[in-house]
């Protein structure tokens, strides 16, 4: 299930499913940070609820303290372990946590999950759980290519990042700026032929996940792709490229290679 | 090979939303079922859209609408690969109540799995009976708790009533719901800890096995064999068979685990697994209850003789349910669930 592109090791953990048709598609896996997050909002949830219950019961049941006691510890208790099985099998993986932070936890083959893996995921907290504040979870799913808890490996289940559901506007806002490689019309022609999709792809991620980079790796990346564009595909003049940070060399490329058919 | 995006988008924009209307209106719907035409129709949406996405992928650079376009192929996906399962079949109270029958099948079906936990809880009782029998020293080491080691002590607090900070039926209720979220606790870990390939699931059987066997040797050596019974088995004829039924799930789940490539049904497993905690889960409710009602009513009030044969009695009924409980209704059950399912 999980055949990243063979040419680099995601930045962000992402799951590739493969349908049956053959359409490949990405899903964007959720960080453990997001994931700690969201149960820390549904603990709060299961709190406030536990804490409005209980005060209730001890006003209906104030004779009998013992049994109000009683009740509350057993509701407590279910409702504990009920809270995130129900909602995420009712609710097609998500509790509220999960919800506000875009989270949803999916089947592995990236369908909706069923309700026994809901159920099975959150009964299998009492092992993530030890020996206090996730320990095993978090290691389980820092160390698991998919992000994978004890919980999660067992169930065959996932947690994902919902990305947003609107059509994006126009791409390539780099249109718009001065592009000092289209002084270069046969040059930019040579790169626009050369370039595979493949390499073009490559280039466009490296801009686009910028921010993702740590600087020194975002350095070295930009450092030799635009050393291989220029040494390898289209060398541009040289008094131009010593102007131009690697950055800007690429952005200069990928302005190139995203322009339409009608430029040229 | 290079896509003109703006004119790809332009062109393909309606279809994208026809998709999206499509989706939203099938997941708005209750039953989430679709008519014959809307299912031709998703389906035809789902392979052009799918097409798109490839299109894109591979000839454009438009990481935004890559990733738009794989949200909405990954929900058509699903759609069309996933039926969920409608309101009417999650909400039937008979479902439900089948766990009462569906509970000792299963357990029956891995009964191999209990004969192992039982084993390793019998050899920890043996380790720790023949320790205490051969070294009354080892007493100090294997029972924790003061109150264990002295038992003429104990019993003489217990029959006096000293011991009883429960005194009257509202403490004993606040001290049953600890009782049984505390043993569903511990008889959870046993069959989560599967998951380290049973290694888990067998120390902590062993170690339950270890103080059972010592407490057991310890207390008959000095004469309060009949005691011990009288305490324990009332609640222990329910408490101990879940402990086990819970180490049977944790065997039966690092089973699941080390062969899981040749075994795809998980949903069957799961299933399974989940039942086994489900029964046992009910079985310390009635431990916990009997404990905290019943088991703490020493000789004056309750004689022992008395307590042994309620003990005695629960577990007979508990060997009958678990053993003989859905067998004659197995075949009639599979057919009665049938239509009940597919409605």
């Amino acid at each position: 299930m999980k055949n990243f592109p063979p040419n680099r090791l995601p930045t962000i953990a992402e799951l590739t499913i493969a349908t049956p048709e053959g359409v490949l598609f990405r899903l964007p896996l959720a960080g453990p940070a997001a994931r700690l997050y969201a149960m820390l909002l549904d603990i709060a949830i299961v709190l406030a609820a536990i804490n409005g219950l209980g005060y209730l019961v001890y006003l209906i049941l104030a004779k009998a303290p013992g049994f109000a006691a009683m009740t509350i510890t057993l509701a407590e208790f279910a409702i504990g372990f009920a809270y995130g099985a129900l909602l995420e099998g009712f609710w097609n993986g998500q509790t509220i946590g999960k919800r506000l932070f875009h989270l949803r936890v999916i089947d592995q083959s990236g369908l909706p999950l069923r309700i026994e893996q809901a159920w099975v995921r959150n009964l299998m907290r009492t092992v993530d759980a030890l020996p206090l504040a996730y320990l095993v979870g978090g290691i389980s799913a820092l160390s698991s290519p998919i992000m994978q808890r004890f919980g999660d490996r067992v169930a065959g289940t996932l947690v994902v990042r919902e990305t947003p559901l609107t059509a994006p506007a126009e791409e390539a806002s780099s249109r718009q700026k001065y592009n000092s490689f289209t002084d270069y019309p046969v040059i930019a022609m040579r790169l626009r032929r050369a370039a595979t999709p493949e390499l073009a792809g490559l280039i466009q991620d490296a801009l686009h996940r910028r921010n993702e980079l740590a600087p020194y790796a975002r350095r070295e990346i930009y450092r030799e792709l635009a050393t291989y564009l220029q040494s390898e595909i289209a060398p541009f003049p040289d008094e131009l490229v010593e102007m131009l940070s690697d950055e800007q060399y690429l952005t200069n490329a990928a302005g190139v290679l995203l322009a339409s058919q009608r430029a040229w | 090979m290079i896509l003109d995006l703006q004119r790809f988008q332009a062109q393909e924009q309606p279809r994208w939303d026809k998709l999206e209307g499509l989706l939203a209106q099938l997941e708005g719907r209750p039953d989430r079922r679709l008519k014959p035409g809307e299912a031709e129709l998703l389906q035809e949406l789902y392979a052009q859209t799918a097409a798109d996405l490839n299109r894109v992928i591979h000839g454009a650079l438009a990481p935004d609408l890559r990733q738009y376009l794989e949200r909405l192929v990954a929900r058509a996906y699903a759609d069309i690969y996933y039926a969920q399962p409608t309101r009417s079949e999650l909400w039937q109270p008979r479902r439900w109540l089948r766990i009462f029958t569906e509970f000792p099948e299963a357990f029956r079906r891995q009964s191999r799995y209990f004969a192992l936990a039982v084993l390793i809880t019998i050899l920890g009782c043996a380790f720790g009976g023949l320790a205490v029998h051969y070294d009354a020293a080892s007493v100090d080491v294997l029972l924790p708790a003061d109150y264990l080691r002295n038992p003429s002590l104990r019993v003489q607090q217990e029959e006096k009533g000293q011991n009883r900070h429960l005194d009257s039926a509202q403490t004993e209720a606040q001290f049953s719901a600890q009782l049984i979220t505390h043993n569903i606790q511990v008889a959870l870990l046993a069959a989560a800890l599967g998951v380290t390939f049973g290694i888990g699931t067998a120390l902590l059987l062993f170690e339950n096995g270890l103080l059972l066997g010592a407490v057991a040797v310890h207390y008959t050596q000095q004469g309060f064999g009949l005691f011990v019974t009288a305490w324990l088995l009332p609640h222990g004829a329910f408490e101990i068979p879940s402990i086990l039924i819970a180490g049977q799930a944790g065997f039966y789940l690092a089973r699941l685990l080390l062969r899981r490539r040749e075994d795809r049904n998980m949903r069957q497993s799961m299933r399974e697994w989940l039942l086994l905690i489900a029964g046992l889960a009910m079985m310390l409710v009635w431990a916990g209850t009997m404990e905290a009602f019943f088991s703490q009513h020493q000789a004056p009030v309750l004689p022992y003789g008395f307590k042994v044969a309620v003990g005695a009695a629960e577990l007979v009924l508990l060997a009958i349910y678990l053993l003989l409980m859905g067998r004659s209704h197995a075949g009639a059950d599979a057919l009665t669930s049938l239509p009940a399912e597919s409605k």
